[in-house]
């Protein structure tokens, strides 16, 4: 294996092999170790004031031929101080001291790196070891409570994309951070691309200081994910990474079973003065638990190989991956995400001054999905359906697998037949990556053009057959017979979407140093993006044999003329122009300044407000560094400050818009008429608003920090205090009704704030020579507040049927609060209802809503503050321990003070209920609890409005990643060549801890449709073991 | 140092280099998109517009199922007490401000509205042949959709001069029912002025439509303190009586498919089964009559010409009764599926019996037929709303007549009559009455002669008789409907009373 890929690398940079060569040569072999004698691996060994090098094995050892007039070494490691070593002999012995913690080490910013020491601003860091742990299937995941200051939701469904927030929610048109790959813009739907395998490190830029030279796309934040390369004069390495789980679900939501349902459906008709629907219960036992018939265990694996090294004048890293994951709704048949990944990361020196680079990946992904998160979901039919239905079809007559029920006769039907009539693929190929040249004329003066893209090639298919759900039931489209109903039509949909976005950055940095004391950094560079898409989709009725075999536009027969043919496009282009500069200054390492400015003209914006500058500034002092501070105990000190602008472009440039097609399908417009019998005659009209003053959105935050670190470096905290201000908030708002229905337009409306902290503890210790002890703790809090919306406020969190809303960014409150009635136990008697606000239709038993307004009448206007989906604080615990061979991995999340509004509840007379409904009001004091309600099929009081009564506390713990691994270390392995071998086992989500009744308290969404469960794909518990190699 | 000094002039050289700005200009073009730039350059562009105008008449399709739910012709029916849950409320008299029914009326009014202000914004950007017709259209499209508003929801915002933009969305109040009436008016006399009498398209608002309109509109503003209105109805209506619209002799034919557009139609709003359409989110948005579905009955099957529906809008005995036995409109108006079941036993019929508030009866004028829809077949019946028929005008002239300052009972009577007349076949059962028995006798006629034709509740209000004869309604409430919740939270209008 090694041995094939040493040829296809050969093969594929052969011309770049042959020139390496020296006069006179000696060789050196050595060992690196720190002040404990461990070795240290990937050491640099530098031939002083040359770019002949290699680096440590696994073992701390090297090997280097050195020119025979070479008499000093640079030996340099992350965590460790440089270190100038004479060449004393051929073999050579190093010990390196370690550095002040973590604090040397260098982090990726925008255009450029830093030492951490240097740094004023916010940055959180997630590295290599901690994702290679972990694997996530999106590196989000690695995120999530590892790095503080970011608030992660994940969803359950495969592949799918969480919820991201940095610091909070700012605005309102999008809280996706921007990501940066390698230095080239992507965006988070991007993230599900890059496998695990190939991340050296993510860094998350929080405050003005460090985002504002991306300006315009900084306000949510910004994600630097930096991938692997390799290193120069190092032999190849080569890894391997595998893992095989088994997926299920760890909950199950309390519904009734048969003969509580038949119980209750009785009650409920007999208090509408119906008959008994059930008349004998006793026949009806347990039923059909669906949600049991839809869940399966599911398998996930993922492969990755890499290899990685350099010679002189280039290095490489190579990776090829793997990972399926399949889902647990349904299984592997209808819901899967499959990916695969090639990468080939090449540096190349085609000079002593001129650089030259190529990123590049491929990715292909495949993946199936079913309907979830919403009434017609497959979760919401499973807790929904006819428990007193059985599985399967046993009446040869009629046609289908699966059994109907006669009780229930719209929108709810048999999940198990949704499933098996849910058909649809997508294939995604996918091209990133970046070229780039660095030219540098002299030392430390880098110039550099840059030009990243990204390729995405997205087609699918989903197919819509002919379907039974019950003879009476109003969604069949086919007849118990299985002849097709009259006008039904089975269909096929084909879509082919091309993404091609690119930036090219052309940027100077020089450092330089006055008087030794006075050291400066400073880049200036111009940037052009343009993000573009462009899609075809299709789609045709009556598809040969209601089948998914032949489901394709060419084989079905639909005709244009009824409509059985149709077809789409769109394209959309995006472009942005920019300059940036930032320059960073330190006097003697103890007072820190930067200062940052970017230029943005964007496109989408009208004339008059093209461009938009962006500031910001930070300032530090290095206390530990002043020639006063002279403590045993802290090790290091700084305090950080800084302020800033950035802003945010997320929308299109709106203008009115004059549509003539009989119905615009996302808008709910038609412009057509028919005329007595004549075909339709296409009209036209005003389909959306312009909003000329449209301008930027403008966040201006403030940051203050400090890091400290004590006994030793053992301890460091990380502390930091942000507020965002944010104006010209792009936002939506609903406006007037009576300016018709008319796509409403984004304009600049009202502010917003932000505040909380951020704090990162870390305690790193060894006992003894073989116990090794690492723990963290993040905490992230985000305290968010719609200051003013001038025009308006929006709504949304529809749910259910008829359509309600439950979630709103309105002035005064947090973005996305759940909105509603307040409850106040239930009426027991009627003369509660008399003295309490007039409330029309309350009998006793009924719902007591809180008059808000005093004004004696419940109504509308009563509606109130009810919940908060979003968290007041999260916190991630992570440790990590290691015995001799062993390491025991532990990860725990927490999310405290988020809501969820529990909206999968069709409440129709004979769905079936959540099982709270067996407390209900059954009389005077049976109970005043109002999510209890009396029980009938008529609801004159409206008990199911959107109120508190669906409010749940979804405060979580969850232990979301328990790993117990042995890295073995025995002679034998050195034999066949191997250096290393780690077998683990692993469970993800092992546990969670909740009051929530449902399965998952993480429910992913927009501002509007975070924690609002309307049947949640739910996430896996995933058990799993797996072998890491390298050789 | 100095080294430093000519990179850093080096790299803002750099930065300086010649920007092209162009790079993030927009047009809508790029996207080939039409905005009023390229637009009202021709005729045609007007004509375009136009037709935008009518479409949003298509949106109103749940306006006569209310007129009825509301009254005492018909219940609410549906699946269960939670199926259409809207149309539950008006039934049950307890409709609250959320109501998605309100909702899409009150939008869709506004949209119409909006839509013929926008060929108003732009009247003065061409002239052509035919202009003046253009606009009488959309002057009378606008009085009809105000008329919708001001007898739903009484006091409106107004405004006649342009569409509205961003700027203007809480900036309305509610102007007096008086004033809006005042500008149905202009609105119609102005149309009246320029429209044809006949046209080539059917459907086409005709000269006899808008006064037969502005008839209405001036009946529902008449009463007996002030009888004016009356005179004045009375004379437009006059026009129409005498224009060239005729009784359909057999009253089943007219609410066929063949019957549509007939001799008796003054206005009709035309459906489509010819662009079927699926969109669920916004269904009844498409061309097609999304309330017929919901009139059908439950699971039909067998060979009779009807389509299974949703058993909404299901008659009410009383209704039934309110038929003399001889009048041939009873079994045209209403469908008793039990005896006609029985009476057809080749069709084999089965369907499910209505499982909410049964009355065994469906409305037959506008019962969904086989082979009247396509595509998502709920949603695209092609029956048209026949909003104002001759027998209307005939009835409405007839009250006009004998509610005026000084009644004409001759013409009240013969008016009423031929209605009569064409019912039972016969002279036998013409009407004899005078004065406010006269006037009892016409508002009876109308509730047999429109019955399930959406009138009922508007009639019953307009006339003072709602409390009487509707369970549940509250005088000073439930003349009018709650305006949406969502405008009110929004454009802090004033609700209406006691909601």
């Amino acid at each position: 294996m090694k041995n094939v890929l040493r040829r296809v690398l050969l093969l594929w940079v052969g011309l770049l092999w042959a020139v390496i060569g020296f006069s006179q040569t000696k060789p050196i072999t050595g060992r690196v170790t720190d002040d404990k004698g461990n070795p240290v691996q990937n050491a640099s060994i530098l031939v002083k004031g040359t770019t002949q090098g290699t680096s440590t094995d696994e073992n701390g050892n090297f090997k280097l031929e050195v020119p025979a007039t070479a008499t000093t070494l640079t030996v340099s490691s992350l965590n460790f101080t440089e270190q100038d070593v004479t060449i004393s002999g051929s073999v050579l012995s190093i010990t390196l001291q370690s550095a002040s913690g973590q604090m040397d080490e260098v982090v990726v910013v925008g255009y450029g790196t830093q030492k951490v020491t240097k740094i004023s601003g916010a940055i959180a860091t997630v590295k290599e070891k901690e994702i290679e742990k972990l694997r996530p299937v999106r590196a989000e995941d690695a995120i999530q409570g590892r790095a503080s200051g970011v608030t992660v939701v994940s969803p359950g469904s495969p592949g799918a994309k969480p919820t991201v927030l940095i610091r909070g929610i700012p605005s309102y048109t999008g809280t996706d951070p921007v990501v940066i790959v390698d230095g080239s813009i992507q965006t988070l739907d991007d993230l599900n691309s890059i496998p695990a395998a190939d991340i050296e490190s993510i860094n998350i830029l929080k405050d003005a200081a460090t985002t504002s030279i991306y300006g315009v796309k900084g306000g949510n934040g910004v994600i630097l994910v930096t991938t692997k390369s390799g290193r120069r004069n190092q032999k190849t390495e080569f890894s391997y990474g595998g893992n095989y789980g088994v997926q299920e679900v760890f909950s199950k939501i309390g519904v009734l079973n048969a003969t509580e349902y038949g119980a209750m459906v009785n009650e409920g008709s007999v208090a509408s003065g119906g008959d008994l629907i059930f008349p004998d219960l006793s026949i009806l036992g347990k039923g059909t638990d669906w949600q049991d018939q839809i869940f399966k265990n599911a398998p996930i694996q993922s492969h990755a190989l890499t290899a990685r090294g350099g010679s002189e004048k280039m290095t490489y890293f190579l990776s090829g991956s793997f990972l399926n994951q399949d889902g647990i709704v349904g299984g592997g048949d209808k819901s899967f995400f499959r990916r695969m990944n090639a990468t080939s990361n090449i540096t190349y020196n085609l000079s002593s001054k001129l650089k030259f680079t190529a990123n590049t990946s491929f990715v292909n992904i495949r993946g199936s999905g079913i309907a979830e998160n919403s009434i017609n979901g497959v979760i919401s039919n499973a807790l929904n359906f006819d428990p007193t239905t059985p599985i399967y079809n046993t009446n040869p007559n009629v046609y289908g697998k699966y059994a109907t029920s006669p009780n229930i006769l719209s929108e709810i039907f048999n999940p198990l037949t949704q499933l098996a009539d849910t058909y649809n693929k997508s294939n995604t190929n996918k091209l990133y990556g970046k070229l780039e040249l660095t030219y540098t004329p002299i030392k430390n003066l880098n110039l550099t053009s840059r030009y990243g893209y990204t390729y995405t090639n997205v087609v699918g298919k989903s197919f819509n057959p002919l379907s039974y759900y019950g003879a009476g039931h109003i969604n069949s489209t086919l007849n118990a017979d299985g002849t097709p109903r009259t006008g039904a039509h089975n269909s096929v949909s084909e879509y082919k979407n091309t993404y091609y976005n690119y930036t090219w950055e052309n940027f100077a940095s020089y450092a330089f140093n006055l008087n030794d004391v006075h050291s400066f950094d400073a880049v200036v560079g111009m940037s052009v993006a343009k993000v573009t898409g462009n899609g075809l989709d299709a789609s045709r009725q009556d598809v040969p044999f209601n089948s998914w075999e032949f489901a394709d536009i060419s084989s079905a027969t639909g005709l244009a003329t009824n409509n059985g043919l149709g077809a789409g496009s769109f394209q959309y282009e995006r472009r942005n122009l920019s300059y940036f500069g930032r320059i960073n200054y330190d006097y003697d390492n103890k007072y820190l300044a930067s200062f940052t400015a970017r230029r943005d003209g964007s496109y989408a914006f009208g004339p008059a407000n093209k461009f938009a500058n962006f500031y910001a500034g930070s300032l530090g002092w290095i206390v530990s560094n002043e020639d006063f501070f002279n403590s045993n105990l802290i090790n290091h000190l700084k305090i950080r400050g800084s302020y800033g602008a950035t802003g945010n472009e997320n929308v299109s440039p709106q203008f009115q818009r004059i549509s003539n097609v009989v119905y615009a399908y996302n808008l709910g417009q038609n412009a057509g008429y028919t005329f007595g019998e004549n075909a339709t005659s296409i009209g036209s009209t005003i389909s959306s608003f312009r909003n000329d003053a449209l301008g930027w959105e403008k966040q201006v935050q403030q940051n203050y920090g400090f890091d400290i670190a004590i006994l030793n470096n053992k301890l460091s905290l990380t502390a930091d205090y942000y507020q965002k201000n944010i104006s010209g908030l792009l936002f939506t708002p609903t406006l007037s009704l009576y300016l018709g229905t008319a796509a409403l337009p984004t304009a600049n409306i009202g502010t917003t704030r932000t505040s909380g902290v951020d704090l990162n503890l870390n305690y790193t210790e060894t006992f003894g020579k073989n116990f090794k002890l690492n723990t963290y703790l993040n905490f992230t809090t985000a305290k968010n507040e719609v200051t003013e919306t001038n025009n308006g406020l929006i709504a949304g969190g529809n749910y259910g049927i008829p359509g309600q809303q439950v979630t709103r960014f309105e002035k005064g409150y947090t973005p996305g609060y759940f909105f509603g009635y307040k409850t106040n136990g239930l009426f027991q008697n009627q003369a509660e209802i008399a003295a309490s606000s007039a409330q029309p239709g309350a009998q006793p038993g009924d719902i007591r809503f809180m008059d808000m307004n005093k004004d004696g009448t419940i109504n509308a206007d009563d509606r109130t503050q009810i919940g908060d989906p979003f968290p007041e604080f999260t916190m991630g615990w992570g440790l990590n321990l290691e015995y001799k061979g062993f390491d025991f991995t532990t990860f725990v999340y927490a999310s405290v003070g988020n809501d969820i509004y529990r909206a999968y509840e069709r409440n129709l007379a004979m769905t079936n209920k959540y099982r709270g409904v067996l407390g209900r009001w059954t009389g005077e004091g049976s109970t005043n609890d109002a999510r209890y309600p009396r029980y009938s099929f008529v609801d004159g009081n409206n008990n199911i409005r959107a109120s508190d009564r669906y409010v749940e506390d979804g405060s979580f713990v969850k232990i979301k990643d328990l790993q117990l691994g042995y890295t073995v270390n025995s002679e034998w392995m050195k034999r066949i060549k191997v250096s290393r071998i780690r077998i683990y086992a692993q469970v993800k989500n092992a546990l969670t801890f909740t009051k929530y009744s449902g399965y998952d308290p993480e429910i992913s969404g927009g501002i509007f449709d975070t924690g609002i469960d309307r049947g949640v794909y739910p996430q896996a518990r995933t058990w799993s073991a797996g072998i890491d190699v390298k050789f | 140092m100095k080294n430093r000094i000519y990179i850093a002039v080096g790299m803002a050289l750099l930065i300086a280099s010649p920007s092209c700005t162009k790079f993030i200009d927009y047009s809508p073009r790029e996207d080939y998109q039409i905005t009023a730039d390229d637009y009202f350059k021709t005729a045609d562009d007007y004509q375009k517009m136009l037709i935008g105008v009518y479409s949003p008449l298509q949106w109103l399709w749940a306006v006569p199922v209310i007129g009825d739910v509301a009254s005492d012709n018909s219940v609410s029916g549906g699946e269960n007490a939670t199926d259409v849950l809207g149309l539950q409320q008006i039934d049950d008299y307890t409709t609250i401000s959320v109501n998605s029914y309100m909702t899409e009326v009150w939008k869709t009014c506004f949209e119409g509205i909006n839509r013929a202000n926008y060929l108003e914004e732009n009247k003065d950007k061409l002239e052509f042949a035919g202009k003046d017709q253009v606009y009488a259209q959309a002057y009378f499209l606008r009085a009809y959709y105000y008329f919708e508003l001001v007898r739903f929801f009484g006091d409106v915002p107004l405004f006649t001069e342009r569409r509205l933009g961003v700027g203007d969305s809480k900036t309305l109040g509610r102007t007096p029912k008086a004033e809006v009436y005042a500008q149905i008016e202009t609105d119609l006399r102005t149309a009246i002025a320029s429209l044809p009498t006949t046209v080539n398209e059917p459907g086409r608002v005709t000269k006899y439509a808008a006064q037969a309109l502005l008839g209405k509109v001036l009946l529902y503003q008449g009463n007996d303190a002030n009888p004016g209105k009356f005179d004045e109805a009375a004379t437009v209506l006059e026009e129409v009586v005498n224009g060239p619209f005729s009784l359909v002799a057999n009253f089943g034919n007219i609410f066929l498919a063949s019957g549509e557009n007939g001799p008796e139609s003054v206005f009709e709003i035309q459906y489509s089964n010819n662009n079927p359409f699926y969109d669920w989110s916004n269904p009844g948005r498409g061309q097609g009559n999304f309330a017929v579905q919901h009139n059908g009955i439950r699971n039909l099957t067998g060979g009779s010409p009807y389509a299974q529906g949703w058993s909404v809008n299901l008659p009410t005995q009383d209704l039934a009764n309110a038929f003399d036995e001889e009048d041939t409109r009873k079994a045209i108006t209403i469908l008793d599926i039990e005896a006609y079941s029985a009476a057809n036993p080749q069709y084999n019929i089965t369907y499910l019996v209505a499982p909410y508030k049964n009355t065994g009866l469906y409305n037959q004028k506008y019962h969904p037929r086989k082979g009247e829809t396509s595509g998502q077949i709920e949603l695209n019946y092609m029956n048209n709303n026949r909003v104002i028929r001759f027998a209307d005008v005939l009835l409405m002239a007839a009250e006009a007549n004998n509610r005026k300052a000084s009644p004409n009972t001759a013409k009240a009577q013969d008016y009423l009559n031929r209605v009569r007349q064409r019912a039972f076949g016969d002279q036998e059962h013409n009407i004899t009455a005078t004065g406010a028995a006269l006037t009892q006798a016409i508002w009876d006629e109308r509730r047999l002669e429109l019955a399930m034709e959406g009138d009922r509740f508007f009639d019953l209000v307009r006339t003072g008789r709602a409390a009487s004869e509707i369970q549940g309604f509250v005088t000073g409430k439930h003349e009018l409907f709650p305006i949406p919740q969502e405008e009110i939270d929004v454009s802090e209008l004033p609700q209406n009373p006691g909601y």
